[in-house]
């Protein structure tokens, strides 16, 4: 009887301090049926204790937790394993939305029973997530935007700074470039003695380190990127760590050279941690099953969390202390079981608000969840603390005691803080990029004016001329007043397309989608380049398919593509010569061909024709002929619809072949 | 009768290459070479038809067809933007006045003058249709 009644307690001990710790705890069976859940778990996934206990994890809140991933670490891995350490899943639930999630479990003998149980601690690292990925979105599009070199340097140093992990940017000869502030700090180094220094030589050679060698002379070249390289290393300044590091080789923003960025966490602590529960899962496994186990494991609960746990009695004198405990506030058990908590560590737990929680607030309320403390500690500094405490009976005894579980969140709020500036700079930048944005089109209205204003004259008073309105000229003055319209006139398409490709570029060109009638467009475009076949001796073969239906899109653009790709199949087709347009549907898209036998395009020439003002030379062509940007414009155009182009040919004198797409029905929404 | 037309623009180059082909055309050309000058013209000759620039060196041309609509004497007369910007921007301001048409710099000599006629035929067919229902 009175060992039923002991067993009790000390589950509701062991529940206890699982409701105590803020991170999601799950304690499953071995059949994956819930034996309890930790308050902040019923909180996070919005679920209720009565729907949840004695479930299979997988029903749980409508079969939401039924993850494939969830099950193969259940019950693949962690029957063979017995643990395993932060595995991310992402999961989309029904209550809370999609999350990624990192777990962590432990398969430990039950001390009372004979069964296993499943320990299951849960974060929500969505939110992290996130923001990696929003810096990450914003640094692709900062590259993107062709920012002054001095804005992309800074911004890329204020991510830097902002992280939390140490950070190193190497140069191609492994020299240092930056380092971010976290990186002198952990390692106790000043930033005048480490930019521009070879990362070997670092602190008296003591990042001279085998492994980081091989890592960064030999794995990065090849793959341009390593992730999670465990090394343990006995620096000179911080004694012996194990960091895992994590490489990119990345293209410098602005620059020609490559860089080096390397992420340094160091996992020493957390590697100690893991070893002090295996161990103590161990010592678990082989000691017998008695009273006296039940509390040890209550105790092995408390070892468990990361968080600092404190148990007290009635008279707030320390009864037990998690092993977190010691390691955190750097007090030792001597010290620190039967004192009174204020007298802790030099009385530098005699925190006011501390006081008022145990003697005021604790009395009446039994429990008092998330109490923020700020206090300077002697031994590790000014602290940002949040405070849990549960009141409870205690297992073997008749007195009460208090357990008080102590989050560090002092790094929490940095960080937060950090990402609240970090979040302002972005604001800034993405204001000062459409100002930018904004100048760029002024200057391009501009630029269209002040350009046309003068042609207008020229190409006018030429035309004037030419048609003789006030009066006849001779044959010379004719030819001459001729050659400067043409000249005026190709000015001004050379003008209309540099423009539209800037438009398109800048992300401005719109499309005025309607319903093209394609067989008879093309006909129509077809009678233009007529004038200059027939003035040729060349022939022209249309080949346009039965079936080949309407597309919706931008019937000037269209026009614009087909002409551009028509005219240059005409200019680069020598007398007696071929050229033709082939088109027919495939599957959602149109696919026209314009083909010519013409001079073909050198293979070391094929990328060069989409750079813009790049022209074949021909014999049959002359220079001033075309402007060398029709092609890199049709293709932008044809790619503005969501349709593809490419370019084919056998090689010099082998003829071209221009093969493009356009959706039946466009994408873009306009 | 010769129909009146009034040609505003600050480039005197643009100025006479229109006023030359509107003369060819048959009309009668008043000219100014700022907004100020072309509305006093506008209300002492009464133009059957007015050219604006849109960038004059005094205020927009659009500004200055609002101070036309604004009275009484000018405010049906139709008014044709000849103008170098081109963008697509510059044609809101323009669409959201009455009575308005739009000619791109460069213009096309050819045709330019009959564009002009044209727009007179079709504005005063509109103003008829306008001043019944008033």
């Amino acid at each position: 009887m009175v060992r039923k009644r002991t067993v009790t307690r000390s589950q509701e001990y062991s529940e206890s301090i699982i409701n105590t710790v803020r991170e999601p705890l799950i304690v499953l069976d071995q059949d994956l049926r819930v034996v309890t859940a930790s308050r902040s778990f019923y909180d996070v996934f919005k679920v209720k204790p009565e729907k949840t206990v004695g479930q299979l994890i997988y029903d749980l809140g409508n079969k939401q937790w039924d993850i494939p991933k969830l099950r193969e670490l259940l019950e693949t891995i962690l029957p063979q394993k017995a643990t395993f350490d932060n595995y991310e899943v992402e999961h989309d639930f029904a209550t809370i939305g999609r999350r990624i999630m990192l777990l962590n479990a432990r398969q430990i003998q039950r001390v009372l029973g004979k069964e296993r149980v499943i320990l299951l601690a849960i974060e929500d690292i969505t939110e992290r997530r996130e923001i990696e990925n929003g810096l990450e979105k914003a640094r692709k599009e900062l590259a993107a935007t062709k920012i002054s070199e001095d804005a992309a340097r800074e911004y890329a140093e204020s991510i830097i700074n902002t992280l939390r992990e140490p950070l190193i940017a190497l140069d191609q000869d492994l020299r240092v470039v930056s380092a971010s502030r976290s990186f002198y700090d952990v390692f106790k180094v000043k930033p005048e003695k480490t930019v521009g220094q070879l990362i070997y030589d670092l602190g008296n050679k003591q990042w001279n380190i085998p492994k980081l060698r091989e890592l960064l002379e030999t794995i990065l070249p090849q793959k341009a990127t390593f992730d999670n390289y465990e090394v343990e290393h006995d620096f000179a300044t911080i004694g012996r760590r194990i960091m895992l590091l994590n490489a990119r080789q990345i293209q410098r923003v602005l620059g020609k050279e490559r860089i080096i960025l390397l992420a340094i966490e160091d996992i020493t602590a957390r590697r100690e941690i893991e070893n002090g529960l295996e161990i103590a899962r161990k010592e678990l496994e082989t000691i017998k099953i008695s009273e006296d186990e039940a509390r040890e494991y209550a105790e092995s609960i408390i070892n468990t969390v990361r968080e600092p746990l404190i148990v007290l009695d009635q008279d707030l004198r320390v009864v037990t202390v998690s092993r977190s405990f010691y390691e955190f506030f750097k007090v030792n058990p001597k010290e620190t079981v039967g004192q009174l908590i204020y007298d802790l560590g030099n009385k530098q737990w005699n925190i006011p608000k501390l006081r008022e929680l145990l003697e005021t607030i604790l009395p009446q309320k039994a429990t008092f969840d998330n109490y923020e403390v700020e206090h300077d500690f002697s031994t590790i500094g000014r602290r940002i603390m949040l405070l849990n405490a549960r009141q409870i009976q205690r297992v073997l005894g008749k007195e009460r005691v208090i357990l008080l579980a102590i989050e560090d969140i002092t790094e929490r709020r940095e960080i937060e803080n950090g990402l609240e500036k970090a979040h302002e700079e972005l604001k800034e930048l993405a204001a000062e990029l459409k100002r930018t944005a904004r100048v760029k089109s002024e200057f391009l209205a501009n630029m269209s004016h002040e350009l046309r204003t003068p042609l207008n004259s020229i190409n006018g008073f030429s035309e004037v001329l030419y048609d003789e309105t006030f009066g006849p000229l001779n044959e010379k003055q004719k030819k001459y007043v001729n050659n400067v319209l043409t000249s005026g006139k190709h000015l001004l398409l050379l003008i209309n397309q540099i423009l539209d490709m800037a438009k398109v570029e800048a992300g401005k060109m719109k499309l005025a989608l309607s319903g093209l009638p394609m067989k008879s467009l093309l006909n129509e475009i077809s009678l233009l380049v007529e004038d200059m076949v027939s003035k040729k001796k060349i022939e022209m073969l249309l080949e346009i398919a039965e079936d080949l239906p309407n597309i919706e899109a931008d019937e000037l653009k269209v026009k614009e593509i087909i002409y551009n790709l028509l005219s240059n199949a005409v200019k680069f087709t020598p007398e007696g010569g071929k050229f033709g347009l082939r088109a027919k549907k495939a599957d959602s898209k149109i696919e026209i061909v314009v083909w010519d036998t013409g001079v073909g395009i050198a293979p070391e020439n094929m990328e060069k024709i989409f750079e813009g003002f790049f022209r074949v030379d021909t014999p049959y062509s002359r220079v001033t002929e075309g402007t060398g940007l029709g092609l890199p414009l049709s293709k932008k155009l044809v790619e503005l619809h969501g349709g593809k182009l490419s370019v084919e040919s056998e090689g010099l004198n082998k003829g071209t072949s221009v093969r493009f797409t356009l959706p039946i029905v466009s994408r873009k929404v306009v | 009768m010769r129909k009146k037309a009034l040609v505003v623009d600050d480039n005197r180059d643009n100025l006479l290459l229109e006023k030359d082909l509107l003369e060819v055309a048959g009309f009668e050309v008043l000219e100014a070479e700022n907004a100020a000058g072309g509305i006093a013209i506008a209300r002492r000759e009464k133009p059957d038809i007015i050219i604006m620039d849109v960038r004059l060196p005094d205020m927009r041309g659009t500004e200055a067809a609002k101070i036309l609509r604004q009275n009484k004497e000018t405010r049906d007369i139709p008014i044709v933007f000849v103008t170098a910007s081109v963008m697509a921007e510059g044609r809101e301001e323009i669409k959201a006045i009455t009575n308005t048409g739009f000619i791109g710099k460069p213009i096309n000599t050819r045709t330019f003058a009959k564009e002009i006629s044209q727009l007179l035929s079709e504005f005063s067919n509109i103003l008829k249709s306008q001043i019944q229902k008033r």
